[in-house]
């Protein structure tokens, strides 16, 4: 597209223009069962179109399908009013739609400015070399228009999480986006990037580009969507407008049932003090933290992802070692240098990745459900038979669904494999546990069950330690609220007192109402 | 996921096909069975009870150690020394058999030795935090060296007949490097499938980081895979010792390779998690099949390293294409 024409599709954004692709009539199976069926979809320039749904429910084939990934076994493909089939990303980003992936496809060891140019016509100098020149000024120059101020020449395993999701967005627009599909951009960002990627999109949607925007995060769809999608068991069940819908009509549509409560959460009274941490630090990741967690408590922990959260949590779990500082389990120290002995003192930490730490991938449900209590349930050194009752038992509990209980678990959708992940930690019987995202990248309906599993938890007992970047869990789940800042507590609330913008406060250091514009 | 429905649904429908379609060893023991009927056509002197004994005897050595390997190549490590192990066993064996004769003192010297090689790797790999390649590579001409100090370049040579018992005893008209290959093998199959050692090492195999944080010992388990391999090894040696009758300075030399050709070729992932046993098995005895099948036929030996370097390349596509066909991801 030309200079003009792009200014023209930037200002016709709010009206009927043309759409930058269209799909229609779209379907796809895998081996006879069908991911996504008789789905129309449409991104008209400069318009953020949220793309929503449970997990599971199609929106990922759906958009492999426009970026060439998957070829549609019905219905067409349109790119700016023209029948388009693709074969390859390649050819979908020849026709200007450009795909952002959760996990970022970047390449680590190279720098900023390569990573820009990999897979692309590179300038070349007189001599037949590469014109590295040319490519860093082309770099600085996209990454000036994102309005960011990065190193063309710095390595991207040496950028934060967000910093990459910004070379990936700079990198699609080298290639001339016109639509730039995110596919949960930004599960790993800190509220301040999430601000600023929403500054970028802004910028991105005022040029003309289409942006399709999946994600499970509510607020963030509402705060910046002009239209949503919304998709379940793979077909389509709604587009609308976002002003015409609201989060409970959101939620209801995608989970397909009135979902009033998502959150769980009973009256408690908590007991003794089960676990206390006195002056815990190790260096460059947490200084001096005090706590006490009784049982039957849920004790939030918020702050910014890299505030020393899950390094504080996995010390006590004896992944790390401490450099000072005590720890108490019932009121007796507790020398704990490995996850074994931590286990043995009744604590278990669910990670937040279940993918490279909570599971092992080529396992059964079962194995990986049974993987805690291995020395429990063997006799001489054999696994004993009660292995597949135990598990039957928690698939019945958890409501584990989607395959049986001897299949791979890598068969199941993200919320249950989390779901397997807790099971595996509740097989052990701890009296603490510590939570770290567990609702990370889970869809709407697993995480209203596992909020309800953590309710009961609490309610049997047993003491909780909730990790979460999504404030709104930590606020509704916690009954006491912990904020973490650069290594230090930096705020106690009780339920009552803890606010959105008195967590963000001790949480960013600043003044709650720069933070406060958030919501 | 809808992608993850589907395949559910496809395993319900052939669901017993692919389940044995989605053994890891299925691909070799498909190759093996092809191998031994294009063999029995083209020779006739392929497939008589002699011949396929001699087979198996043949890979004896090279099937236990591959049974041991296997364990370690599960949890994710390699060990690559095993060449020199078997020549330093064989050493300490022979020595044993010459200075006191008798059955039991040589081969538990020999296992001895090979424990404690392997205890020397599993300790680098653990404790050291050294990638195990690295620390069997510099093992396996370690031990070499060895070798070579400890009999100043000497042969061992008259070992007693009752020393070397594992190499040519037999029993029910079964010779003894067979039993042994099974009997180890039945070992391992149990173990691996039902104990919970065999448990852990799928476990540390398949994903270390998250088998540290369910409480498993990884580090133990993976440094008794590496003493297993050298017990393995040790019994290993006495069957070699007693089909050879002397011990050479060059004895195993270029073993240890085979012996990953055989778990690989076999079915078990290379990085780790997925095989078993039967996979080792069936790797070791694919090779003597080849190497025995090619003489028949008349092939000069001169092809024999081609064919054999062909044969793993085409062992790892066929797990690559079976694994898209399973849809397994690769």
């Amino acid at each position: 597209m030309t200079e003009p024409e792009e200014i023209r599709a930037g200002r016709a954004a709010a009206t009927e223009a043309p759409p930058v692709f269209r799909l229609d009539g779209v379907t796809k199976r895998f081996g006879g069962v069908v991911a996504v069926e008789d789905v129309a979809f449409d991104l008209r320039p400069g318009e953020v179109h949220a793309l929503v749904g449970e997990n599971g429910a199609g929106k990922s084939t759906l958009m492999k399908i426009v970026d060439g990934l998957y070829g549609p076994d019905e219905g067409m493909l349109e790119v700016g009013g023209e029948a388009a089939s693709f074969s390859s990303p390649r050819d979908a980003e020849a026709s200007g739609i450009a795909m952002i992936p959760q996990e970022l496809d970047l390449f680590p060891e190279l720098t900023v400015a390569e990573n820009l140019f990999v897979g692309r016509k590179r300038p070349r100098t007189g001599w037949g070399g590469l014109d590295w020149e040319t490519m860093r000024g082309e770099a600085r120059k996209r990454l000036d228009e994102l309005g960011v101020g990065l190193d063309a020449t710095s390595a991207v395993k040496r950028l934060s999480a967000a910093e990459q999701q910004i070379v990936a967005i700079a990198r699609a627009l080298v290639g001339e986006a016109r639509a730039v599909i995110m596919d949960e951009p930004t599960s790993s960002l800190t509220e301040r990037e999430t601000r600023q990627l929403f500054g970028i999109i802004q910028d991105l949607t005022a040029e003309g580009v289409g942006v399709v925007y999946i994600s499970h995060r509510l607020e963030e769809i509402f705060e910046i969507s002009d239209r949503i999608t919304v998709l379940r068991d793979g077909h389509h069940i709604k587009t609308a407008p976002a002003s015409e819908l609201d989060a409970e009509e959101l939620v209801r549509l995608m989970v397909g049932r009135p979902l009033h409560e998502l959150f769980t959460r009973s009256q408690s009274s908590p007991g003794e003090t089960v676990l206390e941490v006195r002056g815990l630090t190790r260096e460059g990741e947490f200084e001096d933290v005090d706590f006490a967690l009784r049982s039957g408590e849920i004790l939030g922990l918020a702050g910014l992802v890299g505030a020393g959260r899950t390094e504080l949590a996995q010390s006590i779990f004896g992944i790390r070692h401490p450099d000072s500082g005590e720890i108490f389990v019932d009121g007796k120290e507790a020398r704990i240098h490995a996850p074994q002995t931590a286990m043995e003192r009744g604590i278990f930490y669910v990670p937040e990745e279940r993918r490279s730490q909570g599971l092992i991938l080529p396992f059964s449900i079962k194995n990986n459900i049974t993987l805690s209590i291995l020395d429990r349930i063997s006799r001489l050194g054999f696994v004993s038979r009660s292995e597949r009752g135990i598990a039957d038992r928690f698939m019945r509990e958890l409501s584990i669904r989607g395959a049986e209980v001897s299949a791979p678990v890598n068969r199941l959708s993200g919320g249950n494999q989390q779901k397997v992940v807790v099971a595996k930690s509740l097989a052990r019987e701890p009296n603490v546990l510590l939570l770290d995202e567990p609702t990370r990248g889970v869809d709407v309906g697993a995480k209203s069950e596992i909020y309800r599993l953590m309710d009961d938890l609490a309610k049997e007992g047993k003491a909780i330690l909730l990790i979460s970047s999504e404030l709104e869990e930590v606020l509704s789940m916690a009954d006491r609220v912990l904020v973490m800042r650069e290594g230090r507590i930096s705020g106690e609330f009780s339920r009552g007192d803890a606010t959105q913008e008195n967590v963000m406060t001790a949480a960013t250091g600043t003044a709650g109402r720069e933070v406060s514009e958030d919501e | 996921m809808s992608e993850a429905r589907a395949r559910v649904a496809g395993t319900e429908s052939g669901a017993r096909f692919r389940r044995y379609l989605g053994r890891p060893e299925t691909p070799a023991l498909a190759f093996l069975v092809l191998l031994v009927v294009a063999f029995s056509v083209l020779s006739d002197k392929f497939l008589s009870v002699p011949n396929l004994e001699s087979i198996l005897t043949s890979v004896a050595v090279l099937g236990v150690i591959a049974l041991a390997v296997n364990q370690v190549v599960l949890c994710g490590e390699i060990d690559i020394s095993t060449g020199s192990m078997l020549g330093l066993c064989a050493v300490a064996g022979g020595a044993a058999a010459q200075s006191t004769g008798g059955f039991l003192l040589p081969l538990v010297a020999a296992v001895a030795v090979g424990a404690l090689c392997g205890a020397i790797n599993g300790t680098l790999v653990t404790l050291g935090r050294i990638p195990s390649i690295i620390v069997t590579l510099g093992m396996l001409y370690a031990l070499r060296g060895v070798i070579l100090l400890v009999t100043g370049g000497a042969w061992i040579t008259g070992v007693p007949n009752e020393s070397r018992v594992l190499g040519m005893g037999s029993l029910f008209g079964l010779s003894a490097p067979v039993i042994v290959l099974f009997g180890l093998f039945v070992v391992m199959e149990v173990v691996g499938r039902h104990s919970t050692w065999g448990r852990n090492v799928y476990a540390v195999g398949g994903n270390r980081r998250a088998a540290r944080l369910a409480g498993l010992p990884t580090n133990r388990v993976r440094f008794f895979a590496f003493v297993l391999v050298g017990v393995f090894v040790g019994i290993a040696s006495m069957i070699y010792m007693g089909r050879a009758g002397s011990v050479q300075t060059n004895t195993g030399t270029g073993l240890e390779l085979q012996v990953v050709a055989a778990v690989v070729i076999g079915g078990t992932s290379i990085s780790g998690g997925r095989g078993s046993s039967l996979a080792a098995l069936t790797g070791a005895i694919l090779i003597g099949v080849i190497l025995n099948g090619l003489v028949l036929v008349g092939v000069p030996g001169i092809w024999q390293q081609a064919v054999l370097g062909a044969l793993i390349l085409l062992a790892v596509t066929t797990d690559v294409v079976r694994r898209r066909l399973v849809g397994d991801g690769v």
